[in-house]
């Protein structure tokens, strides 16, 4: 099923939660609202879900108009990011309930629950586990028979509000490949909220980056990563180095490169900042570029951060710089060492007002 | 050191340990086990044969038949309108909550003499509307339904005052995924609500059971003390001492613990039949085992 959404809007008293929201939800996708706590991804994720009508706009279902249509009539699965779990049924039970509350005439027979149960816990790897209670659980194990329970009743959509948030980071990794897969096999149309950008990348076919109950970008997640039409999306994806950004005779300078000709530079009043990445930042001889002294290396896995005291910048803010193990294994930058520092990549922002 | 050794878990029983439980010890003993053997010990003084009389006297048996029947009913009112309170104040945002969760205080807050005398001032003989209801010839005044007025008066916080935590505790979350499952609002109360705040909810229908067979001021200023009729277990206490019948005082005092301690048994054996208690309790046997 399809999902529009037309000027959604949502005040929770003098706070609006979310503003003038489009957006195209084409069937089978699986979408990612990303954003910061309080930037209203939660209240739009409610609102397709039924569970907060907005105070204007509309939700369209498959072009038609949903926006006051009860939950029950939505065909969606919901899943909390406290699994919701009802304590008091085994696992079992929790999974058909869905089924079990449907009225007499389309409730299938019991033997039939049964199988469908059995093969929605196999789905989710938990096949023995139709008799513990949700207490005997681990928190990943909770979120599948969460997921289970959801897809019993066949929605249409599923939504799931930070589904991951709850358990710790070996989990997450296996889950969200999971739910990814999951999603391939079944095709349903998906929606999940997070704050975690690595989450929303590894997962999402397209990320919508919210902000302050605004859209501020949606595209596939290699676009949103490298092509950032703000700052705030910049920063809000992954690490990133702020630079002021100097103008001198038409030229545009981060310290004593040259980042000219740079599309965005404003040359009006406002101030320009650079954003660079980490892993966009080039270490090399000191001869070869912006003077640095590194002042401290910390080797995370298969890359290596650097961090870099350059003239000019505060020493309390270093630049952070990202290598590959294999050129860190060759090279052996040593703390107190000087290097030279190039750009590889870089984006101009106009400082104000772009700030978030 | 010192901290270390009083944080060790195992090794010689540390002497504050022991303070404590013995405080904790004396003062129930002083305070609840006492007082409660004395209302035996003194309902039994004249031997087993008094106390029986004293119990099958009719005037006795006819306050034990209405304090049974005005909890027979205080209490089942005060249950749904102690559920719909909390589920309201729990799960819902709307103009007057605070004002609702202050009222529903407000009987703890007034003198039980207070709520009694509230409603004799409503439905007395020259109260509000004491000359409608003469017209139609209802009694609510020194009659059983103003007893049953004054109690779920006196006694409608406790349901309530109890669920509302349990309920903001648990959040919403279950309720909506029952009802995003397809279940109905009745469905949605008594296939997931309702078993979430079970415990809750039976500990404010014992306490306030325990309240509506034991509630002496307000009932007393209702009631008109019409012996054989208007007379509850506390007030015929009342009277039996004040004639000096001590002990068929205590006897009846005693009908009266006896059933609270019922209430108390009641709760420990539902405790006993959860499943998922025993489960937990299996589990815990297992591991020790193994």
């Amino acid at each position: 099923m399809s999902i529009a959404l037309r000027g959604i809007a949502k005040q929770f008293g003098e706070f609006a939660a979310v503003e003038d929201i489009d957006l195209d939800v084409p069937t089978g996708a699986l979408i990612a609202l990303l954003g910061p706590s309080g930037c209203g991804k939660t209240t739009l994720l409610r609102i397709i879900a039924g569970l907060e009508t907005p105070d204007q706009g509309q939700v369209l279902f498959d072009g038609r108009d949903a926006t006051l249509w009860p939950i029950r009539d939505r065909k969606v699965g919901f899943v909390f990011q406290h699994y919701a779990l009802f304590r008091h049924m085994s696992v079992f039970e929790n999974v058909a309930f869905g089924l079990k509350v449907k009225p007499r005439r389309e409730r299938p027979a019991a033997s039939e629950i049964r199988k469908k149960v059995h093969a929605l816990l196999e789905l989710v790897q938990l096949g023995w586990s139709g008799d513990r209670y949700p207490a005997q659980l681990s928190g990943g194990q909770r979120q599948r028979v969460a997921l289970a329970r959801a897809l019993a009743v066949d929605p249409d959509v599923l939504l799931l509000d930070e589904p991951f948030g709850a358990l710790d980071s070996q989990v997450r990794h296996e889950l969200r490949r999971w739910l990814r897969r999951l999603h391939d096999e079944l095709h349903f149309t998906s929606i999940f909220v997070t704050h975690d950008q690595q989450e929303a990348i590894e997962v999402a076919d397209t990320i919508v980056v919210l902000n302050r109950g605004r859209i501020e970008q949606v595209g596939v997640p290699g676009e949103v990563y490298d092509l950032p039409t703000s700052a705030f999306v910049h920063r809000f994806l992954g690490q990133v180095n702020e630079l002021p950004v100097r103008l001198s005779d038409g030229r545009a300078y981060v310290g004593p490169i040259d980042i000219s000709p740079a599309a965005a530079v404003n040359t009006g009043a406002v101030n320009n900042v650079a954003l660079i990445r980490p892993h966009e930042i080039e270490v090399g001889p000191e001869a070869a570029g912006w003077p640095a002294t590194v002042t401290a290396v910390r080797v995370i896995g298969p890359v290596v951060r650097l961090d870099l005291c350059v003239q000019g910048q505060p020493a309390n803010e270093p630049l952070e710089a990202e290598i590959s193990r294999e050129r860190y294994e060759g090279e052996r930058f040593a703390v107190g060492q000087k290097v030279g520092l190039r750009f590889r990549r870089w984006q101009v922002y106009p400082a104000n007002g772009a700030a978030a | 050191m010192a901290a270390a050794e009083t944080l060790r878990p195992k090794g010689r029983p540390d002497a504050g340990r022991l303070v404590l439980i013995a405080v904790a010890l004396t003062f129930l003993g002083l305070f609840l086990v006492l007082p409660l053997l004395v209302v035996f010990v003194q309902a039994l003084s004249k031997g087993v044969s008094a106390y029986a009389s004293a119990i099958a006297d009719p005037t006795a048996w006819a306050a034990v038949k209405l304090t049974l029947l005005v909890a027979a009913i205080a209490v089942p009112i005060n249950l749904v309108f102690g559920v719909a309170a909390a589920w309201a104040i729990a799960k819902f945002e709307f103009r007057g909550k605070s004002a609702l969760t202050t009222l529903i205080d407000l009987p703890f807050a007034v003198s039980p003499v207070i709520a009694g005398l509230v409603f004799i001032l409503l439905f007395g003989a020259h109260g509000w509307f004491g000359a409608t209801l003469r017209a139609h010839h209802i009694r609510v005044v020194f009659a059983i339904p103003g007893i049953v007025l004054a109690t779920i008066f006196v006694t409608f916080p406790f349901i309530a005052r109890e669920l509302i935590p349990v309920m903001q505790a648990q959040g919403k979350d279950d309720e909506e995924t029952a009802v995003s499952l397809g279940a109905t609002g009745w469905q949605t109360f008594w296939r997931v609500t309702l078993p979430n705040i079970r415990w809750g909810l039976m500990y404010g229908v014992l306490l306030c059971n325990a309240r509506a067979m034991g509630e002496f001021g307000a009932v007393s200023v209702v009631s008109g003390h019409i012996r054989g009729l208007t007379d509850t277990m506390p007030l015929h206490v009342e009277i039996l001492y004040n004639e000096y019948s001590y002990a068929a005082a205590f006897a009846v005092a005693s009908l009266l613990a006896l059933l609270a301690l019922l209430t108390l048994a009641g709760k420990g054996f539902l405790e006993l039949r959860q499943p998922e208690l025993r489960h937990a309790a299996r589990r815990a046997r297992w591991r020790r085992n193994s």
